[in-house]
């Protein structure tokens, strides 16, 4: 599903709100020089479309630095950056008017109560008082905060928090989230908790949606497009199907004589690549898979698990990821941390 | 909690839902989008200026926040109620506090107290949870802040310093008869509030700029503490060796040392300034006589320190 498909559920005096069109953020050869070091972004010139993207890369390459720069936080060294069709240079409090942002860090009072702080931020969004308290009960209520919002940020869990951090960032009602490592910190339930509300938001809310992040698998999973950058280049720019469809393959399993059905697949023209418990077998479409059933049945074994799969993102960072190459990697699953 | 918001609270509650379950979770209210009024830059501002000044007295806040500041003003608003009852109980209904300097001593006191408090709770505690990238990331610029915070504990000094000033105008004003005693009080009175905001500006902006550099509560206490207190000690200190050193009795003008010392605090600073601009009672520092655009100069380096700091401190402070 793609945001392009989503319906914006329209509240009383809301009036219809489709979800974003043309371009969401445009960043054009934006190079970012810290004092005597290496460039934090390096000529990346890139366009965002509405959706939710995923903007991915080692820690250190540039995410957190691409985003601040969009936000009007951090001015580029060079290059020019424009976020919902107004320049970050020149129209910086407008952009941050429609967006939200979620920083990386811990950045919550703990003395206070989250009703109260997000409040509080709504206004400084600019929203006047009473919408502000509702805005805020809103967005708390969407995070999947209820009663705990009237007790202390401080006594709340990691993964309670990252709900705050996001909640303050939807009060103003942006039109675009930039969202980084929004899983920070989380353990895997609760990762997977913040996954499915940020996708949720992206799909429900109408909200275009950049998130942050060095997990790979993070972004395959709610994202509809992928930014890669590494070392403050672009590395890849493109839909998550596209990437992760590059080229397919198809992993078979069966009790034993593993061995025996490789020979017997190269005698049938299909080379093999031998993993943990199974064999990697480049998919070239119906025939291959008649070719394996045919092998397994002349041989007689039983056949223990037949699987078709991508190639994972992981491999953009491969300098072996060459489309058609088959590399035994080509078949790990779940998020790899590539830092 | 507003009742409102207990009354939301209450119907979006899982149990109040209807589900009966107890573990009913909402999810599927849908997103409203919000299509009403959004505030200027100015006016973020000035809810930002609100909240900093209700936090400054720790209104909205635990018991815990208040005891500091509501101690501190009674202790200030003492003298004036005790001049109150004197003027009533005595003969002649004569005020016995001065409005230029109040009771110099006490004041100076407290206010340090205050100052070192309070000035932290304003600024330290966004530094301390790294709340300030949140702010940056509205639609406020970055200026916008330190001149919020700076406007609120200045008027947050401004209500310690002036409110004793005015119930001791009330407490006398109550006890004279005729128009013309009436303005001859609301006369005394003027400088007293002109001499009032001048010391709320210096010591708002120096305390929070002190208390900027740490967000560590102790710290930033400690500094402002430090501040205020070793530059009074010491010029104190230096006016009695200039005082007596120099035999200011013989030659009835004190010495040059006596009269450039208070130079060097600004609680000295603004007495100077006070008797510079013709406040005859008796204060800190012997009267600077010839020397007194000095002070009127000091008084104008602190407030640049002070108000220039506090935003070139925010300029560099880090988000990224």
């Amino acid at each position: 599903m793609t945001a392009q498909h989503a319906v914006r559920a329209n509240g009383p005096g809301g009036g219809p709100r489709g979800p974003a069109r043309g371009v969401v953020i445009e960043a054009n050869a934006l190079t970012k020089r810290y004092q005597g070091s290496v460039n934090a972004l390096d000529q990346l010139t890139v366009v965002v479309e509405p959706g939710v993207t995923g903007l991915v890369g080692a820690n250190g390459a540039g995410k957190s630095t691409l985003i601040k720069i969009l936000l009007g936080l951090l001015e580029p060294t060079s290059g020019t950056a424009a976020v919902l069709g107004h320049d970050s240079a020149t129209d910086g409090a407008q952009i941050r008017t429609l967006t939200g942002y979620m920083p990386e860090h811990d950045c919550l009072p703990p003395d206070v109560t989250a009703t109260e702080f997000v409040t509080h931020m709504g206004r400084m969004s600019g929203l006047p008082p009473t919408a502000a308290k509702e805005r805020a009960a809103d967005s708390l209520r969407h995070v999947g905060l209820y009663e705990e919002r009237y007790r202390q940020i401080g006594t709340y869990s990691t993964g309670m928090k990252q709900r705050v951090k996001l909640a303050q960032a939807l009060v103003g009602d942006p039109r675009l989230l930039l969202l980084d490592e929004p899983t920070n910190g989380l353990d895997p339930a609760g990762r997977n908790q913040m996954l499915d509300l940020v996708a949720r938001i992206g799909a429900e809310f109408g909200i275009s949606i950049v998130v942050a992040s060095h997990l790979l698998g993070e972004i395959e999973q709610i994202c509809d497009h992928l930014v890669a950058i590494d070392s403050g280049r672009l590395l890849r720019a493109d839909t998550i199907s596209s990437v992760t469809q590059v080229s397919e393959v198809l992993l078979v399993e069966v009790e034993e004589g593993t061995e025996l059905l490789a020979a017997e697949l190269a005698r049938r023209g299909l080379a093999t690549v031998a993993q943990q418990r199974g064999l990697l077998i480049q998919l070239a479409g119906e025939q291959t898979y008649d070719a394996v059933r045919d092998a397994i049945a002349d041989l007689g074994m039983p056949l223990n698990r037949m699987e078709q799969r991508r190639h994972r993102l992981e491999e953009l960072f491969r300098d072996e990821a060459v489309p058609g190459a088959l590399e035994p990697a080509a078949t790990r699953t779940g998020a790899a941390d590539v830092g | 909690m507003s009742a409102s918001a207990a009354a939301e609270g209450a119907a979006m509650s899982p149990t109040a839902n209807g589900n009966g379950n107890g573990t009913g979770v909402i999810h599927d209210i849908g997103y409203r989008s919000y299509e009403g009024q959004r505030l200027g830059r100015g006016a973020i501002g000035r809810a930002l200026t609100w909240h900093s000044l209700r936090s400054a007295f720790g209104l909205r806040r635990g018991v815990k926040a208040k005891i500091i500041p509501v101690i501190t003003f009674v202790i200030l608003c003492a003298p004036a109620v005790v001049n109150a009852a004197a003027v009533a109980l005595s003969g002649n209904h004569v005020r016995q506090i001065s409005y230029d300097t109040y009771v110099p001593s006490l004041r100076i006191v407290v206010m340090l107290v205050f100052l070192a408090a309070q000035a932290p709770e304003l600024v330290s505690r966004d530094l301390r949870s790294h709340t300030l990238p949140l702010y940056f990331a509205r639609p406020i610029r970055r200026i916008d802040y330190p001149v919020a915070k700076l406007t609120a504990f200045f008027l947050a000094c401004l209500i310690m310093l002036e409110i004793p000033l005015l119930l001791l105008y009330l407490g006398t004003v109550a006890q004279v008869h005729g128009g013309s005693a009436v303005w001859t009080e609301t006369r005394a009175l003027i400088p007293g509030l002109l001499l009032g905001a001048a010391w709320a500006l210096v010591l708002a902006s120096l305390g929070l700029l002190v208390a900027s550099f740490s967000g560590k509560r102790a710290f930033a206490t400690g500094g402002v503490a430090v501040f205020f207190f070793l530059t009074f000690t010491l010029a104190s200190l230096l006016t009695h060796i200039g005082l007596n050193s120099f035999g200011h009795a013989a030659l009835g003008a004190p010495s040059a040392l006596a009269r450039l010392a208070g130079l060097i605090s600004p609680f000295t600073v603004l007495d100077g300034l006070r008797q510079w601009l013709g406040g005859t009672t008796v204060g800190q520092i012997p009267n600077p006589g010839s020397l007194g655009p000095a002070y009127g100069l000091a008084f104008l380096v602190f407030l640049l320190i002070g108000i220039g700091g506090l935003i070139l401190r925010y300029r560099k402070v880090g988000v990224a």
